[in-house]
């Protein structure tokens, strides 16, 4: 018997919809001008977090797009938390609506469960590798920096996380210094290329276990552009390269450190990344030596699900279907959603 | 009247009784914007006060996420905004600051500038700035009591 879930996530910038088939994607689509002027609706100004604006061109766009009729699908899925409550209250009640409506099972998604188990996406005319359990990934984004032990589809277990910025934002904010603009994590990815990544060195965060600190690295980054412009006003200009290389070293090095701590001490060779910073190449260059060196198998996502998406909630949807493990209506969305 | 009021932090070490002497002067008040270039130290203070507080949760940068909520045993949760990604006040609206800001919970805001017409006039703010021998120096001032 076939199984189809449509997804909505709109736990904070984007609203997404995807439509997944027995674990293959049919559709995944984020809210952009595209999707309003296919949906032949006003076209309104792209905003963050316009989740109501964007719900039903999205969701409608992502149904038509699946091929799939509004009565073939068997539940629905949504993000529940993390996330911002008011943008989370948005993709839950269309979610519940959706599925009152259609007399259908309604499954919550916890964001960054979602985030791993996107590596269970299955795409028609791929290669589609799926992990083994156990499965060991690194969830980092602007938001987060966890290590993560996942034991089967449905449950997950932290082993590390940061005690204050996320890995996102150290790229973010450094870049913000260098006069890149915000969100600078792509751009400071692009300028590394051309740079020298051992031309200066800055200092790591001693943290115990498996925990991570970057809050140490922004500061020390600032007050070393904030010494060396004091000698040559163009310092930061001429050595853009440089600094954006050297810079993606130490946050790689940081990151492949307690990977590699967490990865020797559990023991486990399935080995992924997973959220915005997966999308770094530096972060994936140094996981695929390290996979070399130590026999991992490692699984580096599509850069289309390293940014918030409903596929990795549809998929996360359709294996919590497989086992029936549905929600009641009356529940609500959570701000704070621990693993 | 305001009263203003002006702290030392010379190390790491210092944090944790400037937070204590900030609650002290400001008990009874709720809001507090926190001022303060890159790296100054605000999500460290706002860690160090929300210790205070008896948050059970650890506090970590809410740049991101715009809100963060840490569990308090006993009490009301405490919320942790930063809206250095805030491009415009609608986006304020839209994701209910005012609701929170009314509900009498500890709010402690970093980037606070583009909220400054919806902070109420209880609202206390903090100044963080960075020395050239990498001290802190923090002030802030008390609205009047009416």
């Amino acid at each position: 018997m076939s199984v189809t879930i449509l997804a909505i996530e709109s736990s904070c910038d984007d609203t997404s919809a995807a439509v997944v088939r027995d674990g293959f994607l049919l559709s995944n689509l984020i809210a952009n001008q595209d999707v309003h002027r296919q949906y032949g609706g006003v076209v309104p100004e792209l905003a963050s977090r316009a989740h109501q604006a964007n719900i039903v061109p999205v969701v409608d766009t992502a149904i038509k797009q699946a091929g799939v009729k509004s009565d073939e699908i068997d539940a629905v899925a949504f993000t529940r938390g993390p996330g911002l409550l008011g943008s989370l209250l948005v993709g839950a009640s269309f979610a519940k609506g959706f599925a009152v409506a259609r007399k259908l099972p309604l499954i919550e998604v916890n964001h960054l469960h979602a985030h791993v188990m996107a590596h269970w996406i299955s795409e028609h005319g791929a290669e589609n590798r799926l992990p083994r359990f156990p499965f060991l990934c690194l969830l980092v984004s602007g938001g987060h920096t966890q290590i993560l032990i996942i034991r089967d589809h449905r449950s997950i277990e932290q082993i590390g996380s940061t005690i204050d910025d996320a890995a996102g934002e150290a790229f973010d904010k450094c870049a913000k210094v260098m006069g890149l603009g915000y969100p600078g994590g792509p751009v400071i990815d692009r300028l590394a290329a051309e740079g020298d990544s051992a031309k200066f060195s800055f200092s790591k965060p001693v943290i115990k276990d498996l925990d991570y600190s970057f809050s140490g690295l922004k500061t020390s980054f600032l007050y070393f552009l904030r010494d060396r412009l004091k000698e040559d006003p163009d310092f930061v200009k001429n050595n853009l390269n440089h600094l954006a290389a050297s810079l993606q070293r130490t946050i790689v090095e940081i990151l492949m450190n307690k990977l590699i701590k967490a990865a020797d001490s559990t023991g486990i060779l399935e080995i992924g990344i997973a959220g915005g910073v997966a999308a770094n190449s530096g972060l994936r260059k140094a996981v695929t030596r390290e996979a070399e060196k130590r026999k991992w198998n490692i699984f580096l996502p599509a850069m289309r699900y390293t940014t918030d998406n409903a596929a990795m909630i549809a998929i996360t949807g359709y294996y919590k279907y497989l086992s029936a493990d549905f929600s009641d209506h009356d529940i609500t969305p959570l701000a704070r959603y621990n693993l | 009247m305001q009263r203003r009021k002006l702290l030392k932090v010379r190390t790491l070490n210092n944090l944790p009784a400037a937070a204590e002497q900030l609650l002290n002067d400001a008990s009874g008040f709720r809001i507090f914007a926190i001022y303060g270039g890159m790296g100054a130290g605000k999500t460290t203070f706002i860690k160090e006060i929300c210790h205070h507080l008896g948050a059970a949760d650890s506090v970590t940068s809410p740049t991101f996420t715009l809100v963060n909520e840490y569990m308090v045993p006993g009490a009301d949760s405490i919320c942790h905004f930063d809206f250095y990604r805030i491009n415009k006040i609608t986006e304020l609206y839209d994701f209910g600051f005012e609701e929170y800001i009314d509900s009498g919970r500890y709010c402690f805001i970093e980037w606070p500038e583009i909220s400054e017409e919806l902070l109420p006039d209880e609202c206390v703010a903090v100044w963080i700035t960075t020395e050239e021998d990498e001290s802190r120096t923090i002030e802030y001032t008390l609205p009047g009591i009416t």
